[in-house]
């Protein structure tokens, strides 16, 4: 290659990687190009999985178009690493990708909504539940259809309240977003009366508890609340079952339990209680439909991330639709001020202030389930409503 | 008490995790990367064992001989190719490995997580010193301590171990003297293969079986390695011990400070005994 043609072409490339995706778009394009920037691989492979089957299954609802175009996914694994998330985002909004789907971990999601904004292009945010990702007049281009941490752990302590405990033992997961939860949790039970007997923060990945478990035996509480999910809440909960920890003190969690890790728990979830984010038990007429396509196509129920996925997707796509424009910003401010009256889970309502959705909390304990359903389930007890999980915008 | 009890537990089975790897580096000079990577598959064959049988006990005794069997394969396929070369090709063959086996794990048992659950006898806890103990920590360290005692007898007091420390240390002389080093080699891997997946199924009843474990598990081990002296038994029981005691006591006393305590250990090992704290000197396969 001639030294002035690659200057040409090393000049253009870069051109069109740092300018705002919508100047290096085509005004009416041939598709719908959606960047999906999930985990495929390692410890969150299976969330990526089930989150593609429930985006997909959005999709093909509408037979597969938006706009008279059809929708066209990239599916991208960031291996749970911030920085193959934006590398794979960057490149796909260089081929004139019009939306950024994921990720799965908090830290990949803020990463990636660094560069929705610098880009200026849609981000949409189905299952990260760091409270930083829809701060008040945060990211502009953001938007959380899924729950945060922060309503999570309000459930945690309505939770709480309506069971009288009184004394809590704690355990957290050592990172920012658990931290910051275990501090909101410490504020709420102070407002509530409750006295918090003891907290040990384990190290992220911990593989044993035994101690820590033996410390929540000896003291008074009546309650063991875990600030952790994933690996670290399966394995607490596996080996608090080896000593009944649960006989004598209830344990819960703002997203300790659900269909997926109660099977990996085995019997010692059952009783164990937690905030779910999406279930397929919720009883109405959207998630009715979707569960029985799902299990059609897939042959199981879908989980909460497949939920989550087909939700917020679902809402994102009809509010695109009815903007009947490809203008990004046109979308953005209509998805801003947007209502999802026929939601999986009820209705949910876009805060224009924060870019999050308002929306109902669900709250269950693991049961043994009957065929078609799961060995171990969970059963929705309690349905928060949204004024009591959210502060005002 | 019940401290010790549960630094005894948690000491056997970081004993139980690294004591494979230490072997492998020890015997054959091969520092295994796919050490964690036989360990998940240890748990995962164990679980698929579990539900064809239901039975803990024979996956516990079949699951690390099919990883034997695997790993004696790997040895002679892929590792004895590249004893005699420069150890970055061993390094990359073993990472190599890890990528293959992660894969062939997914394809075989999916993403989901799978469990297994603990034996029906070892269930109820014991009250010891005015704890609660797992009776399954218990069995943890009772049967960690007899393959700790077996290994140490084997390596150091039996005639096959006697085989396997020449072919070691000077693998010519011991080829002089009749001894089948290629035949050691295979089984020194296959040995170290089937303490991986021991570990394995002995944890599986503690932790979630995932794709992601044998990373998680595999740093633990090094540290071991690394403080007890790369390739030393004996090194491994000890720092093992030490290991699971300062995380017992920093667990009761200072939790935040587990991962420092443990990482402060293994600094001050580099710093002031490199070779570690019960090195062997001039092994080589």
């Amino acid at each position: 290659m001639k030294r002035r043609n690659f200057l040409k072409n090393a000049g253009t490339a870069a051109l069109v990687t740092t300018l705002p995706a919508p100047l290096v778009r085509a005004a009416t394009p041939d598709d719908f190009h959606i960047a999906a920037i999930l985990s495929f691989s390692g410890a969150y492979g299976l969330i990526g999985n089930d989150m593609r089957k429930g985006a997909e299954q959005a999709v093909a609802e509408r037979g597969g178009t938006v706009l008279g175009k059809p929708i066209r996914f990239s599916w991208e694994d960031d291996e749970t690493k911030p920085q193959p998330a934006v590398q794979k985002a960057s490149r796909l909004l260089g081929e004139g990708a019009q939306m950024i789907f994921g990720a799965v971990s908090s830290a990949s999601t803020l990463a990636l909504q660094s560069l929705s904004t610098q880009r200026k292009v849609p981000h949409l945010v189905t299952i990260s539940a760091d409270d930083a990702i829809t701060k008040r007049d945060g990211a502009p281009y953001s938007f959380r259809t899924s729950n945060t941490l922060g309503m999570e752990i309000n459930m945690s302590m309505e939770f709480v309240k309506s069971r009288g405990l009184k004394k809590i033992y704690a355990v957290t997961a050592d990172y920012q977003a658990t931290r910051s939860g275990f501090e909101r949790f410490e504020e709420l039970a102070k407002e509530a009366g409750v006295e918090i007997v003891g907290n040990d923060f384990a190290p992220l990945g911990n593989r044993d508890y035994s101690v820590i478990i033996d410390k929540m035996i000896r003291s008074d509480a009546d309650g063991i609340a875990v600030m952790a999910t994933g690996n670290d809440g399966i394995t607490f909960v596996k080996q608090a079952g080896q000593v009944d920890l649960g006989k004598d003190k209830v344990i819960f969690g703002p997203v300790l339990q659900d269909d997926i890790f109660a099977a990996a728990t085995g019997p010692a979830a059952l009783g164990v209680n937690s905030g779910v984010r999406y279930h397929y038990s919720v009883d109405n007429p959207t998630n009715n439909a979707f569960v029985a396509a799902y299990r059609e196509q897939h042959g199981e129920m879908p989980s909460s991330f497949a939920g989550e996925a087909y939700d917020g997707l679902r809402w994102w796509l009809d509010v695109v639709e009815q903007s009947d424009s490809w203008d990004v910003e046109t979308w953005v401010e209509a998805f801003a001020n947007s209502v999802h009256e026929t939601s999986v889970e009820g209705r949910k309502e876009m805060r224009a202030c924060d870019h999050q959705a308002a929306q109902v909390g669900l709250w269950g304990e693991v049961v043994k389930g009957e065929a078609p359903l799961p060995e171990l389930t969970m059963k929705i007890n309690e349905i928060f409503p949204a004024d009591r999980l959210f502060d005002a915008c | 008490m019940s401290t010790l009890i549960i630094g005894l537990s948690l000491s056997f089975l970081l004993f139980l995790l690294s004591a494979g790897l230490t072997l492998i580096f020890g015997m054959l000079g091969v520092i295994n990367f796919a050490h964690g990577a036989l360990y998940m598959l240890g748990a995962y064959v164990s679980y698929q064992i579990v539900q064809i049988t239901g039975s803990f006990w024979l996956g516990l005794l079949f699951a690390p001989l099919i990883v034997a069997a695997l790993g004696a394969l790997i040895e002679i396929v892929a590792l004895k190719r590249v004893y005699s070369r420069d150890h970055i090709f061993q390094l990359l063959l073993t990472f190599g490995l890890i990528l293959v086996i992660d894969d062939a794990t997914k394809l075989i048992w999916g993403f989901d997580y799978k469990q297994v659950p603990t034996p029906e006898m070892l269930t109820a806890p014991v009250a010891l010193f005015g704890s609660q103990i797992p009776s399954y920590r218990l069995f943890v360290i009772a049967f960690g301590a007899l393959v700790s005692l077996g290994l140490f007898l084997l390596l150091d007091r039996s005639k096959w171990g006697m085989i396997i420390r020449a072919a070691s240390s000077d693998a010519d002389m011991a080829r002089t003297l009749g001894i089948d080093v290629n035949q050691v080699r295979t089984g020194v891997f296959a040995l170290g293969s089937f303490l991986a997946a021991l570990g394995g199924a002995i944890t599986a009843p503690l932790v979630p079986i995932e794709l992601g474990m044998g990373f998680s598990v595999i740093i633990d081990c090094f540290v071991v390695v690394i403080i007890g002296g790369l390739g030393n038994i004996r090194g491994a029981i000890f720092a093992s011990l030490l290991l699971g005691m300062t995380r017992a006591v920093g667990f009761t006393y200072a939790t935040e400070w587990v991962e420092l305590l443990t990482f402060a250990l293994l600094i001050g090992t580099l710093m002031f005994r490199p070779e570690g704290l019960f090195s062997y000197k001039g092994r080589s396969a």
